[in-house]
């Protein structure tokens, strides 16, 4: 693995690339915050780096809570895999929240595929990724309480019963009030039956 | 008997201008898995959709960091469940980097074997699924035997047909049957043969090309920056195939193509999925081969690594002797010691690069397995297929994209 | 501080360690049987061989052996260096010793483990020790080897009752005397003994004695396999299900530290082990704080109940807490007595303390009666917190039960707010309470509770966190092991509740918040800042050798 990547990061950013690492092949850059979308757009973007190919954007609560404060200021550490065609290297770049308030800004601009795996990290840790297009529950439902994955919610937590749903909470919803028959007919078939 | 619409009136069969929003699934009986498609329609026309995964989320992420390291193997079964094994050989693979050990040459063979018949029941069932939804009922039963036939292949050998975690953190459960290689040498002529009947019957069915070609294009370079990957990326043009790019255990050994398609359509995908089972048949056969020629008792001539920190003793030395007890006990009920660490590793899955991505702080339980699954890569990329087509086109377009909801809602 | 190598590391040393004990001070641990950082050493279990790499002026003291060679079929003559055991090999001056970095120290670990298990039965399955067991730790990280011996096992006597406590097992023993050197140095009595050589070796009582005394649960706690098992937690759980905690023994004025051992599912403590602590118990506990476990979950108080003995109702936790308020109401400040309790936390006096403060109110306090002591660990002070439960009142004058009683006929107290609840005086004075409004804030059903007409359900010292002052004045906290049963909440949760429902300005709600007050205004250590008693300070006991 060339490490050619890590090299144009650490060039371009300076002290914005906190950490970088090769383990098991993998090359691993950690940046501020502050540089996130900037790193992002640098690894996409630059003709050395070209990691066009997206390949996943996940999260890991680092807060083991027996130990730890849950409002640690590098709580939740997200990542994201990018894959270069051309060049066939890739790269991990991560970037840590803290459990207070953890923000971070979306990638979706930089990576289509970003879409849905931010909605998941939100989902599934609580991370908001600040000018998301559509940033909403993803796998699980909309009245679920608590995000799953952050190490703090317990497996066996019973959620409450969801009410029937009266209004609308999705982006195109379910039947509207105006559209019990959808195609209009003014006459059904059961009083053509009838007339015989 | 007249017509009975000449009693209406012609307004009464207009069609609404209005945009209507229709609810498909999240239990359709012409959609793969439960799975929910908000439609905005304009007339047949799909003018938006909203696609909303998650009825089948099971939490397999937050399981994995209750149990041990082994414990994980049956659940990453039901993740991809049509083609279980590529994913308990993708999870063994991230473990044993973590551990930094290897599995023997015959191990290495005997995975990319089974892994490739999972592959090719993978495609025959996703292919034939999509041609019964267009009608074309035949081909369905025909590929089922096929797959039938592997499945059968993949029970002599492990013992279950569908959910069979086979494989181990360093090695497999037990060596090849007698029974299986001649098994699997048997049928893959015969599945050769079912291939091309199945082609027969539809490449030249006027309807099923009208139905398939054209329909359902996604454009290259956005399939690119969504993360599209296996038949749905290749489709589109795109030769990557992680067996080619970074070879792991011994494709590189191996002589095969990678197809890839033109337009990204409906029909590129299900032509890539047809021809790559015929290249996973000439895989398994060169890997029978050199299968053979690992001298018997040397090194290589094993599944399984001996470490007893890694690997369980066999069930007689449990049973008797204290050492055996102490190594199963340790093994069972502390689980295998994994450093600290984090590593990436992606194997080629049945729709796709199959990403496991562990973080360890050593101890017997993982801290995060997420799991990269390609089929909700691929459910993000179906909404750019769909927009903009007729409803009718949904059906097979996404079928094509094989969405399985395990993989995808984990 | 002198130094010697272990294994490439600089490790400090006092003059007297020996290398095992070193070692161990650092946090390393050098494979061991038959050592105990509290015992004295005995140096036959053969585990903790080290290599010591000779000086530069000195001869290797090497062994001629024959080694087999697979290549040739065939013994070859081959030289080793002779090991010497950590645990009794003391420690000079820029000594180099390896241990784990040297391959025959590592081969005789694993040749050890091999003999140890020789004769050991297949058990695992049906063992209490399994789990914490060194057979399986050790031979997991050190061996990994299947035994060569094929001959049937030695057998022995199994499930032998040494007196109530403690059953024995000698296929399991491995004969490392821990529990032989325990009854000698910790209880002074030389209750058990070794029987035979070699491996028909068994423990057995001495002649004519039986295991008795107040220490015997020691000797299993010092059994580092299954062989001795405790016939109070023997079947009763697995070791991997259970979860630990750092606790503090309620038995006396001690305060040994404890780990808690509860199982979370069904929220039940199953055990108590002595958590090292130089600074007061060191390696051990007595039999009856051992079993203070058991107390927690009988005769609980677990939901609050209104009216006297008779007529008393359950009632839920918010409406006992108004009737009490009420009850209270037209009470003049300074004739409600106020009683600590040296059973609860400071943390909960301090709060009642603070209540007292508030209402104007007087001080007593309650506690259990005293009991048998001795000059190991155990206390004549039945209770685990007097010290802390005087400390808060800051100097003002804490009554006894006896002056309360007093208080109560000369009607100069009218009303009492009571935590805990214990007694430690004839239970038929207590009638004149009878009388009177008393809230009684109890885990466990005590005496006082008879004369309550109200009670709320206060959670025990697993249920919530505080700390307690030993007789010596030393602040240990200890944390949440269990979920408050039932409607049970912590005292100083209720006391505040209950200040804020008589319109007092009690505002407590977060134990944060409790214990940053009580450091704030009374002089006491906050456990937590306390230094950490040095784990590894030098035991008496080690100095004698065997």
């Amino acid at each position: 693995m060339s490490k050619l990547i890590l090299e144009r990061l650490s060039a371009q950013f300076g002290d914005a690339v906190l950490e970088t690492s090769t383990a098991f092949g993998d090359d691993v850059a950690v940046v501020t915050r502050a540089a996130w979308r900037g790193a992002a757009e640098f690894i996409k973007t630059d003709p050395q780096c070209l990691c066009d190919y997206f390949v996943d954007l996940s999260c890991v609560d680092r807060c083991d809570p027996n130990v730890d404060d849950l409002d640690m200021d590098d709580r939740f550490e997200v990542y994201v895999i990018a894959y270069s065609l051309k060049h066939k290297h890739r790269v991990r770049l991560k970037t840590r929240v803290s459990g207070a308030s953890p923000t971070l800004p979306t990638l979706t601009s930089v990576w289509a595929g970003a879409d849905w795996m931010e909605r998941e990290a939100f989902d599934m840790f609580g991370v908001r990724f600040v000018g998301h297009p559509d940033l909403r529950r993803i796998l699980m439902y909309d009245e679920f309480e608590g995000h799953p994955l952050r190490k703090d919610y317990p497996a066996n937590r019973a959620q409450p019963l969801v009410p029937y749903r009266e209004g609308t909470f999705d982006k195109l919803g379910p039947f509207l009030q105006d559209e019990g028959m959808p195609l209009n007919r003014s006459v059904t078939l059961d009083d053509r039956v009838d007339e015989h | 008997m007249e017509p009975v619409d000449l009693d209406l009136e012609e307004s009464a069969l207009d069609l609404p201008s209005e945009p209507m929003t229709l609810n498909m699934g999240p239990s359709h009986p012409a959609m793969h898995g439960t799975i929910r498609m908000v439609l905005k329609l304009d007339g047949e026309t799909v003018s938006d959709l909203d696609v909303q995964p998650g009825y089948l989320h099971r939490a397999f992420e937050k399981m994995c960091e209750r149990g041990t390291w082994a414990q994980v193997f049956p659940y990453t079964d039901r993740l991809n469940y049509v083609s279980p094994l590529l994913n308990n050989v993708g999870y063994a693979m991230a473990v044993e980097k973590l551990l930094g050990v290897t599995v023997p040459r015959k191990g290495q063979l005997f995975r990319v074997i089974l892994g490739e018949l999972s592959r090719m029941s993978d495609h025959l069932t996703c292919n034939s699924a999509m041609a019964m939804e267009l009608g074309a009922f035949t081909p369905f039963l025909w590929l089922m035997k096929a797959r039938e036939w592997i499945w059968e292949a993949c029970e002599e050998q492990t013992g279950a047909r569908l959910t069979h975690s086979f494989f181990r953190v360093g090695g497999a459960a037990f060596p090849p049957t007698a029974k299986f290689i001649p098994q699997v040498r048997a049928i893959l002529p015969k599945i050769l043969e079912v291939v091309a009947e199945g082609e027969a019957l539809l490449l030249k069915n006027r309807i099923f090309l009208d139905r398939t070609q054209g329909v359902g294009v996604l454009d290259r370079d956005l399939a690119v920056s969504l993360g599209a990957s296996g038949p749905v990326l290749r489709s589109t043009g795109v030769d990557y195939d992680v067996r080619k790019d970074k070879p792991y255990l011994t494709y590189d050994e191996v002589d095969f193509e990678v197809p890839v398609g033109e337009d990204g359509d409906t029909y590129d995908r299900f032509m890539c999925r047809f021809e790559e089972i015929r290249q996973s048949i000439r895989i398994v056969e060169q890997s029978i081969a050199l299968m053979e020629k690992i001298p018997a008792g040397s090194p290589d001539d094993a599944v399984s690594i001996t470490d007893p920190r890694i690997v369980l003793p066999p069930k007689s030395e449990v049973y008797s002797t204290i050492e055996g007890t102490i190594n199963h006990f340790k093994l069972i009920m502390e689980g295998v010691d994994v450093p600290a660490g984090e590593v990436y590793q992606y194997t080629e899955g049945g729709n796709g690069e199959l990403g496991f991505f562990l973080v360890s702080r050593g101890g017997g339980t993982p801290w995060r397995v997420r799991v990269r699954g390609p089929s909700f890569f691929s459910l993000q990329a179906s909404k750019s297929m769909i927009k903009g087509g007729m409803l009718a086109d949904i059906i097979p377009t996404f079928g094509s994209v094989n969405m399985i909801g395990g993989e995808c809602d984990r | 501080m002198p130094t010697f190598k272990l294994d490439e590391r600089d490790i400090p040393f006092e003059k007297g360690d020996t290398i095992i004990m070193a070692a161990w001070r650092q946090g390393i641990e050098i494979p061991h049987y038959c050592w105990h950082p509290g015992l004295s050493i005995a140096a036959n279990c053969r585990m903790c061989l080290v290599e010591i790499v000779p000086g530069p002026n000195q001869r290797a003291m090497m062994l001629d052996i024959l080694k087999w060679d697979a290549a040739k079929n065939d013994y070859v003559v081959d030289r080793k260096p002779k090991l010497q055991p950590a645990c009794q090999m003391q420690v000079a001056e820029g000594m180099v010793v390896k241990s784990d970095s040297s391959p025959f120290v590592r081969d005789a670990r694993a040749h050890v483990q091999e003999f140890l298990l020789a004769n050991h039965p297949v058990d695992c399955p049906i063992c209490d020790q399994a789990g914490e067991c060194k057979l399986q730790d050790y031979w997991m990280s050190e061996s990994g080897r299947s035994k060569r011996m094929r001959d049937e096992p030695v057998h022995k006597p199994k499930a032998v009752p040494f007196g109530d406590k403690i059953v024995y097992d000698a296929e399991r023993c491995i004969a490392c005397t821990r529990c032989i050197r325990t009854c000698d140095e910790l209880a002074g009595d030389h209750m058990l003994d070794l029987r035979e050589r070699g491996n028909k070796a068994e423990v057995v009582l001495a002649p004519g004695r039986a295991l008795e005394g107040d220490y015997q649960l020691m000797v299993e706690h010092v059994c580092p396999v299954g062989a001795l098992t405790s016939s109070h937690f023997r079947f009763k759980a697995r070791v991997w299900t259970l979860k630990e905690t750092p606790s503090v023994c309620t038995g006396c004025a001690t305060g040994c530290t404890t780990w808690v051992d509860v199982d979370p599912r069904e929220q039940r403590a199953y055990r108590l082990r002595p958590r090292d602590n130089a600074a007061v118990n060191k390696f051990w506990m007595c039999d009856d704080g051992m079993m203070t476990y058991a107390g927690q979950h009988e005769r609980r108080v677990t939901r609050a109940a209104v009216g006297r003995e008779g007529g008393r109702t359950r009632s839920a936790l918010d409406v006992a807490i108004t009737r009490a308020a009420e009850a209270l109401k037209g009470v003049k400040g300074d004739h409600v007595a106020v009683v600590l309790s040296a059973q609860h936390s400071t943390e909960d006096n301090f709060v009642a303390v603070e209540l007292a403060k508030a209402l104007n109110g007087r001080l007593y306090l309650s506690a259990k009666p005293a009991w048998r002591d001795d000059k190991i660990l155990r206390n004549a002070d039945q209770n685990p917190n007097r010290s802390g439960a005087v400390a808060v009142a800051s100097g003002a004058s804490v009554g006894t039960l006896k002056d309360l009683i007093a208080a109560v006929n000369a009607s100069t107290v009218n009303a009492v707010i009571a935590l805990g609840g214990h007694v430690d005086t004839d239970p038929n004075t207590l009638s004149g309470l009878g009388q009177l409004p008393l809230v009684l804030l109890a885990s466990h059903e005590t005496d006082l509770g008879a004369q309550a007409s109200v009670i709320l359900p206060a959670a025990t010292s697993y249920e919530c966190e505080g700390s307690f002052v030993n007789a010596k004045g030393l602040p240990q906290g200890f944390k949440r092991a269990l979920r408050p049963q039932g409607d049970a909440a912590p005292g100083w949760e209720l006391l505040s509740r209950l200040g804020r429902a008589m319109g007092l300005d009690l505002t407590y709600t977060r134990f944060k918040d409790v214990r940053a007050a009580l450091h704030a205004r009374v002089a006491l250590a906050h456990p937590d800042h306390t230094p950490a008693p040095a784990l590894s300070e030098a035991p008496a006991a080690a100095t004698t050798t065997a």
